[in-house]
């Protein structure tokens, strides 16, 4: 049990954040924290993170989705993973009408829903950086 | 009218003006005169009165034109008829033009300040009304943003830090303990899935998913409420018999909700069904119509409750678990339904099971007339359904 990822956490939440980072900070990795879309996209350009699990619904509404197009844009970031949390399933299905329930923001992401299972949450980490490991192997 | 109420008169006798000036000077009202029907509009729409006096008889506009005009641009403007020739027929035909009441000329100071009193007075209900219905549609509209963000949002933070506590406590808490962590993660659970339910009624206009239909295989439908509805049954030994269409039906529809529509009529023939017992899912198509039924063996529904069980807001009885139900599944079936332009029956006999059948429009692909081909494998003799 030694991975030393290190992930940020973006969620408006801070007691939801507290819930996810003790599972993860358990499983030995490395969490940064941040509070509001604002604070999140500053961490991200001034630190290399292994992955980002990222909260859709913040502020006045969407703000999540606004990162992740900010993620797509950018060469480097968009080779982020990112695990997608959100509180309500349907709320994607109103930002993505007739769009399939995972909006496939970034080259690899995932989808889960408040509460995660730890065990479930750990899996899709661990998948997760994998999956942006292997791409990163076939790139180079 | 945090202000004094404002009250206008529009009469071109210019007595009555006068009187009806000094009845009401230094009181309670804020007043304003016109001496024609068009000057007269002019002041309502600059002012705003609450309150508005017409004379019927007018040269130019017509009283009753005026009325009408304030009707239509200000519905809640509150307006009173002054009539010099206080006939039934007059007072009538106001009335029908909008005016709330009539004052028949000539009248005395306390009938004038009697009636403009009733006028303001009506003016500030239709107002509290307005403001009611307005905040009603609000919270209708935000009902999703609020509950979600008021009751749902904490609940999972709270469900989050007891899983992440169970976790790392794996191991270090005794028995006792372990199952107190469970009972709580269960309550919130059942918390949030009541939430979940609730928001899916109020806030989901279920019209609105039309605009995202396209060809949906009933066979997808199908395997995806069976596996929402499998975990309760298999904690129930209750087995689920279903069959797949073979080859496939497709109905011009969302996925998502007709599975949802279809696990919340599983999920019922579940929770309404004896440990051990069967429940059967049917599909049947014929010409162009796909019927698929889910038939328990259950307690069934009393005869005088099936009228109701797609209404809504009626929570049945607890089911043989006695799990209360929200009540409101069978109502978003109902409304998933029909955004399909299909139809829900239901057909019950206390004590030996209930039915509930969903028809839908087959999606006919162009140039392919084969006979439509009816799903009948592994789904139990044709004659116990629909029993």
């Amino acid at each position: 049990m030694s991975p030393q990822e290190r992930l940020l956490i973006i969620d408006d939440d801070p007691d939801f954040v507290a819930g996810i980072v003790s599972i993860l900070a358990g499983a030995g990795y490395q969490v940064d924290t941040a509070y509001n879309p604002k604070d999140g996209l500053q961490a991200l350009q001034a630190k290399h993170y292994d992955l980002l699990l990222l909260d859709i619904m913040m502020g006045r509404g969407a703000e999540g989705v606004m990162i992740a197009r900010k993620l797509r844009k950018d060469p480097k970031l968009r080779e982020t993973p990112v695990l997608v949390i959100t509180g309500i399933r349907e709320q994607i299905a109103f930002l993505f009408p007739g769009g399939p329930l995972h909006p496939h923001f970034v080259p690899v992401d995932e989808l889960v829903e408040k509460p995660v299972e730890p065990q479930l949450l750990l899996e899709k980490v661990d998948s997760l950086l994998k999956a942006a490991q292997a791409r990163k192997a076939q790139t180079t | 009218m945090i202000d004094k109420p404002r009250v206008l008169v529009i009469d071109n006798e210019e007595v009555v003006l006068d009187s009806c000036a000094q009845i009401l000077e230094g009181g309670e009202y804020q007043m304003d005169t016109a001496k024609d029907g068009a000057y007269g509009l002019d002041l309502v729409r600059k002012l705003a009165p609450d309150l508005v006096f017409v004379d019927l008889r007018m040269p130019g506009m017509s009283g009753i034109e005026v009325l009408e005009r304030i009707r239509d641009e200000y519905p809640l403007i509150v307006t009173i008829v002054i009539t010099g020739y206080a006939t039934i027929s007059s007072a009538v035909e106001a009335m029908k033009s909008g005016a709330y009441d009539f004052l028949p000329k000539p009248f005395t100071p306390d009938e004038f300040r009697m009636v403009t009193k009733r006028g303001v007075e009506r003016r500030r209900l239709l107002l509290e009304t307005a403001s009611l219905r307005r905040e009603r549609e609000l919270l209708k509209e935000h009902f999703a943003a609020i509950v979600s963000h008021e009751l749902k949002s904490p609940l999972a933070s709270v469900q989050q830090n007891l899983m992440a506590l169970g976790h790392e406590l794996s191991g270090v808490l005794n028995e006792s303990q372990a199952t107190r962590l469970g009972r709580m993660k269960g309550s919130i659970d059942v918390l949030l899935k009541l939430i979940h339910t609730w928001l899916r009624a109020y806030s989901t206009d279920v019209d609105s998913i039309r605009g995202s239909f396209q060809p949906t295989s009933i066979n997808a439908v199908v395997a995806g409420a069976l596996e929402t509805a499998r975990p309760h049954a298999v904690r129930k030994d209750i087995h689920i018999d279903a069959g797949l269409a073979d080859p496939d039906i497709h109905v011009h529809g969302d996925e998502g909700t007709l599975v949802e529509a279809l696990a919340n009529l599983l999920g019922n023939a579940v929770k309404y069904s004896r440990s051990g017992s069967r429940v059967q899912v049917r599909l049947q198509a014929q010409a162009d119509t796909l019927t698929i039924s889910v038939i328990d063996v259950g307690i069934g529904i009393p005869k005088e409750d099936l009228p109701f069980v797609f209404s809504g807001l009626r929570a049945g009885r607890a089911g043989i678990d006695s799990q209360p139900g929200a009540g409101l599944g069978l109502a978003i079936t109902r409304q998933i339904v029909l955004a399909h332009r299909g139809t829900i029956s239901v057909e019950s006999e206390p004590g030996k099971g209930s039915t509930f059948t969903i028809s839908l429009p087959i999606l006919q692909t162009p140039g392919d007339d084969r006979p439509v081909p009816t799903g009948t494998a592994e789904m139990g003799s044709p004659k116990e359904a629909l029993a």
